[in-house]
């Protein structure tokens, strides 16, 4: 720590701190413009000079570092005259068009010249007035109001590691931009519009919507994946008009991605569900509660009572709030009487506690998202975490640009390949193989850790299965070089601290349960503690919906059932294995594979219940809709990926007559006669107390080996001769993204992507219709000519539930990898 | 006095590597060989060489620095991009004398251990571009740049990067960043670039006339050559002058000749028998000197006690027929021109000083504007982010200070009486 005194008063900071960061940590304002906490030092504005003690010039606070013993004073007559006349020669050429500006009312420059008084005018010049661009769908720039601090330029460079806009042409007749003058083509975080201190950069959706004077901002949690991002969302008159970061606030520490920031408007969708619907003749008719809920109770009764309890099933949600999945568990199993529930985090975070159980004998795997921060190596497998998981990606990428390693084995070309030291380009689905040979070369030459793997039982067996991997083995699956593979294996081996990371999801199908256990195997080779391997709960609370007992196994905390109940194989996967099911924010024939069998099985029901915040594909096929308020319409708790809860407060009217979900399931269960023994959240929130465990602590810690072999998926032959691996986009998490209108203007169809080698031998252009066909099914879909993928195989995402992917898709029912083999012909 | 960095420059053939050695080239190098490079350092410590590119930083210090640095690679940047209004002193040296830049750098190299160099060539200087490119292929067939340095295994090899016309990308640091490829903006410093430079690594970056006189340095020994010239600033000088004299040029002197001299008896005085009105004496960027202050010597230390700067040594000189309103205004559109726009000052500073002065000069000059100058080159003033924005608040001061009169001049008479002379 540094020891200084700022205007007489004694602080201290950390060594490396800035003037200007020691004053703002010590709460002592010094006003500035191009400072951002995230950015190195710029000292461009020379509004934070301050007066040093020693020194004949004044220095700029942010660019000169805090020493020992230093004596500053930020706000002498000296230096305020220095502040006045910088904002006076800002001012000379700033149109101050402020009545039409919607940064007006949180501007620096008004808030600045506010403080230090107006600045005489004495010079009289033209005002710049150049008009602004509008050509892009969400960031409008103006650069008459640009003041020029280049945090936008520097942040989209520096932190978010893309670098879409630039300073162009020098001196005065700088202006910030877009390479050569085009229109903002980027990854549509909009972080630049947050970092802005005036209004030239704005979002396009707020434009002469809303005065900030009159935006009342509360905070909640995003709703799409696992980060759990704080949001600020400025309300006027009931409604959400913009969400944007706040410096230092939430686990995003101010960061947001696009969806964070533009996503939250599907809410507002025109396909909302408003009240309860019932299928009578094949059409869907608007319905009472009253009439919904006694419709449900007496064919569940009748279901119950002639088939038994255990022909109901239920698909709990992400989406949904921890309180939520507690009472749709409970109204399955103290209501229904059926352990016969599960949800989408069987293809992903079911997984990888199954395999955190399996080799370390703990449950509740929680990332921590600062993890990456100062590890040596960090090894990314066949994932893109800048896309599932866009803020903990921000943090590897911080971490390699603060002097990490970072390695990732990827076959497609992604921001993380991009910013890697390393990326071993291996082909699709063989993370198996490519972990298990980097254990082998390990074993051959000894370079495992002995102290943890000598007290392991199972050493020589283990061994045994790594045999056939050998390094020319490896290289021919994997077409990763001999020599890359060992150079890998010694850097893993050598790093004093390490991170090996993946993502997987029902939205990717290159990884499986075998992968995840792979990496276990290497944690315990490499004699890492468990806590090395971090891999994110896939959606917004997905973690908080496994610990609240949404899956057949086990109920809330872990608690064991005695019966394990089916799971959403057995669920979707096997017609008339139910009569009943029951879905809460789940859109199956959107999100999982294999489409055509799981509308055979919803077909195969007497009784299909969709409850949701708007009439989805799977909706169509329902007797019953009941229409649930969406997240920002309730209050509860989000999990988070790293096991942290966090409040949602309601903030918005109910759209229609829609209910909190577990309203909706408190009132079903009173139609049917029981008591769910909950009034309100807090009473949830009491019971799920009273039933929590300490998670982490309640199981001894072992290791064990689990051998894995790799099975590569469907196989490409002459007629299906194209693998299609699915891969999320940024714009989207799950599908109601799909539904924001904002996000719409980015990306609002799947792009198939397929390289130019591929493109030119099936005849397909950029941006031309293709039909992809697979053994279940076809779609048509738009191609993307991108040499960001390898040849022979293409890249889908899976969210739009107009594209049908999951029409091409199919699932294991084991958590294997199953990617797809198709033909392609164009449409 | 034996020429030292303008050696052989008569000579047609002088870049060519033959007339070099024939001269005597490569002496220093062959020594350099053999000594430690602590002993270089030492030698050049003692010669008391400084920085010939304008601010004359003792050169042996700024080595030390990136020497001890335990970080590796280092790299060595000449900085060729002679940008300064008035100055072509390098010029000569890149063009008619190469092998003993790329003498200096390679020396230099040894003393840094340093095994890549680059030299940062003005956009504007083509030829030069084509005669270092040749000379240095030309210096690694010899064996005195390349893997093995006469055969010693020490490996240094010179990259010519060219500029793209920016003025700024002559300050250190927005050198570094243009050389990594990235926008020509200085860097904030600390750290320096003697510790953190070039892709973060320790970096030396010193001027073309600087690194030509080291092999001579190491030649004749530290103590031998500074004896030459001003006791704190020894060595010789390149002085370009240009303007109203009869012999523009550059000339080789000892550091510390008096401008009077310069003017008077290398240039060959005033042109048409005028008399002399100012001289700006180290490039645009330094203080304007009235006539009656030509007396002073031309070093680093007595320029400063006259109120000016050595600078790069660019002697402006200016016939009593020149409007000094209009000179002032000229520097400025070049600066103006040449603000990288980086902080507010300078970028806004530049700007404002510049429509200010094109009143004043078109006669369209308001009442209190002089002071209006004063004040906005006072806000600039050790507030910009790098020199160029001293510099050019510099220049409107000293102009202002001798010469007040006539810019009240042009705003009371509302035009410039020097338009009728000419």
């Amino acid at each position: 720590m540094v020891q200084l005194t700022i205007n007489g008063k004694k602080v201290s900071t950390k060594k490396g701190n800035t003037i200007l960061e020691a004053a703002l940590d010590n709460n002592i304002k010094i006003p500035h413009l191009c400072h951002d906490k995230r950015l190195m030092p710029y000292g461009g504005c020379r509004l934070c000079i301050v007066e040093i003690e020693g020194r004949k010039k004044p220095e700029a606070s942010c660019a000169t570092f805090a020493t020992d013993g230093l004596s500053v004073w930020t706000d002498t007559p000296k230096v305020i005259k220095i502040r006045q006349t910088v904002l006076e020669l800002i001012l000379v050429h700033h149109p101050l068009d402020c009545p039409v500006c919607d940064k007006a009312g949180e501007c620096d420059i008004q808030d600045l010249v506010y403080q230090y008084g107006s600045p005489r005018t004495r010079f009289v010049a033209e005002k710049n007035h150049a008009l602004p661009d509008t050509r892009g769908p969400l960031v409008e720039l103006t650069s008459s109001r640009c003041v020029l601090c280049g945090k936008c330029v520097r942040l989209c460079a520096e932190h978010q590691g893309k670098g879409a806009l630039g300073l162009i042409g020098r001196g005065f007749p700088t202006v910030v931009q877009p390479a050569f003058g085009e229109a903002l083509e980027c990854d549509f975080c909009g972080q630049c519009i947050d970092v802005c201190p005036t209004g030239a950069l704005m979002n396009k959706s707020l434009k002469f919507k809303a005065r900030p004077w009159f935006l009342e901002e509360k905070d909640s949690i995003c709703s799409f994946c696992g980060c759990g991002c704080t949001l600020t969302l400025g309300l006027t008159d009931g409604k959400i008009q913009r969400s944007r970061g706040m410096q230092d606030r939430g686990v995003n520490r101010g960061n947001l991605c696009g969806r964070g920031r533009f996503g939250f408007d599907y809410i507002y969708s025109e396909n909302r569900l408003r009240s309860p619907m019932i299928n009578k003749g094949g059409e869907l008719v608007t319905v009472t509660w009253d009439e919904a809920l006694n419709y449900i109770s007496d064919r569940m009764k009748s279901i119950i009572n002639a088939h038994g309890p255990s022909s109901i099933g239920a698909i709990g949600s992400p989406r949904c709030t921890n309180e939520e999945n507690y009472c749709f568990q409970k109204f399955m199993r103290n209501v229904v009487g059926s352990n016969n529930i599960d949800s989408s985090a069987s293809f992903g975070y079911g997984l990888v506690e199954k395999a955190w159980h399996m080799a370390f004998g703990l449950s509740g795997h929680r990332i921590d998202l600062k993890y990456p921060t100062g590890k040596e190596v960090i090894l990314a497998i066949e994932s893109d975490l800048t896309v599932t998981h866009p803020v903990f990606g921000l943090n590897i990428l911080q971490a390699q640009r603060e002097g990490s390693e970072l390695i990732v084995a990827d076959s497609r070309e992604t921001k993380l390949t991009r910013h890697s030291t390393r990326w071993a380009r291996i082909k699709q689905g063989t993370g198996v193989v490519f972990l298990n040979g980097i254990m082998r070369i390990m074993m051959d030459r000894g370079l495992i850790d002995n102290q943890i793997v000598l007290h392991m039982k199972d050493v020589s067996a283990f061994e045994e299965t790594l045999k056939e991997y050998t390094p020319s083995k490896v290289s021919e699956i994997t077409g990763l070089s001999r020599d890359e593979l060992v150079t890998i294996t010694e850097t893993l081996v050598h790093a004093k601290t390490r991170m090996l990371t993946l993502s997987i999801g029902v939205s990717e199908n290159s990884k499986g349960l075998d992968t995840v256990l792979a990496a276990t195997n290497l944690i315990h080779l490499l004699g890492e503690s468990p806590d090395a391997l971090q891999i994110p709960a896939e959606y917004a609370n997905t973690f908080g919906l496994y610990q609240m007992g949404v899956r057949p196994d086990a109920g809330p905390a872990y608690q064991w059932t005695g019966v394990e109940g089916k799971n959403i194989f057995e669920m979707l996967y096997e017609p008339y294995s139910l009569k009943a099911l029951y879905i809460m924010g789940a859109d199956p024939l959107v999100n999982f594979p294999d489409k055509s069998e799981i509308i055979t099985t919803l077909k195969s029901l007497y009784l299909l219940i969709v409850q949701d915040i708007a009439l989805t594909e799977t909706a169509k096929f329902a007797h019953v809709i009941l229409p649930a308020s969406s997240w920002a319409e309730k209050e509860g708790t989000y999990t988070n990926a790293e096991g942290v809860s966090q409040m949602l407060p309601r903030l918005i009217e109910p759209a229609g007559q829609s209910l909190p979900d577990w309203k909706i399931l408190k009132n079903l269960a009173r139609t049917m006669g029981e008591d769910m023994a909950v009034h309100d959240t807090t009473d949830i929130v009491r019971e799920i107390d009273s039933l929590r465990v300490k998670y982490y602590d309640s199981f001894p810690m072992t290791r064990i080996f689990n051998p894995v072999h790799y099975v590569p998926g469907e196989e490409p032959d002459t007629e299906y001769p194209v693998n299609m691996v699915l891969r999320d986009v940024l714009q989207h998490a799950g599908s109601m993204s799909t539904r924001s209108k904002t996000l719409n203007l980015i990306s609002s169809e799947a792009l198939l992507e397929i390289n130019r080698t591929d493109a030119d031998r099936f005849g397909i252009s950029h941006n031309g219709y293709v039909k992809v066909i697979s053994r279940r099914g076809t779609v048509y879909l738009k191609a993307a000519v991108s040499d960001s993928v390898p040849d022979g195989n293409v890249y889908v995402p899976t969210h739009f539930p107009h594209s049908a992917v999951s029409t091409l898709t199919h699932q294991s029912g084991k958590g294997r990898i199953t990617t797809e083999a198709v033909r392609i012909e164009t449409a | 006095m034996e020429t030292v960095l303008l050696k052989n420059i008569d000579n047609p053939k002088s870049a060519d590597i033959d007339e070099y050695l024939k001269a005597g080239g490569y002496r220093g190098l062959s020594k350099a060989v053999t000594l430690e490079p602590a002993d270089i350092i030492e030698e050049v410590s003692k010669s008391g060489l400084k920085g010939r590119g304008g601010a004359g930083f003792p050169t042996a210090m700024k080595w030390r620095f990136a020497a001890t640095d335990p970080k590796f690679p280092k790299y060595l940047i000449c900085n060729a991009d002679e940008g300064e209004p008035g100055t072509f002193k390098d010029r000569p040296i890149l063009e008619k004398n190469p092998h003993l830049l790329l003498e200096g750098m390679a020396i230099s190299a040894i003393a840094l251990g340093s095994e890549q160099g680059y030299i940062y060539l003005r956009g504007e200087y083509p030829d030069a571009r084509d005669i270092l490119e040749a000379s240095i292929r030309q210096a690694n067939d010899r064996g005195y740049l390349g893997d093995d340095i006469l055969g010693k295994g020490l490996t240094f090899n010179i990259h010519v990067h060219q500029g793209a016309g920016a003025y700024i990308c002559g300050e250190e640091t927005a050198l570094i960043e243009s050389i990594e490829g990235k926008r020509g903006q200085p860097r904030s410093k600390p750290p320096f670039p003697v510790n953190q430079g070039a892709w973060e690594m320790p970096t030396i970056v010193n001027n073309v006339e600087t690194l030509a006189n080291i092999p001579y340095i190491i030649e004749i020994g530290g103590d031998a050559y500074s004896g030459i010239g001003s006791e704190d600033c020894p060595g010789p000088k390149l002085f370009c002058v240009s303007g109203s004299v009869n012999r523009p040029g550059v000339y080789e002197l000892p550091m510390g000749t008096s401008l009077r001299e310069i003017i008077h008896d290398h240039a060959g005085g005033i042109k048409n028998g005028r008399t002399l009105k100012a001289v700006i004496p180290g490039g645009l960027s330094t203080p304007v000197l009235p006539a009656e202050s030509i007396d002073c010597r031309m070093d680093f230390i007595s320029m400063q006690g006259v109120g000016s700067m050595l600078g790069s040594g660019a002697v402006i000189v200016m016939d009593d027929s020149i409007c000094m309103v209009s000179v002032t205004y000229r520097a400025m559109k070049f600066f103006e021109h040449e603000s990288c726009g980086k902080c507010v000052p300078c970028r806004e500073g530049t700007d404002w000083l510049r429509k200010v002065l094109e009143r004043v000069e078109n006669g369209k000059g308001r009442e209190g504007d002089v002071d209006l100058l004063l004040y906005i080159s006072g806000t600039m003033t050790g507030r910009t982010f790098c020199p160029l924005g001293d510099g050019a608040a510099g220049v409107v001061q000293a102009m202002i200070k001798h010469f007040r009169t006539e810019f009240e001049e042009h705003i009371s008479e509302k035009k410039c009486t020097y338009k009728s002379i000419n």
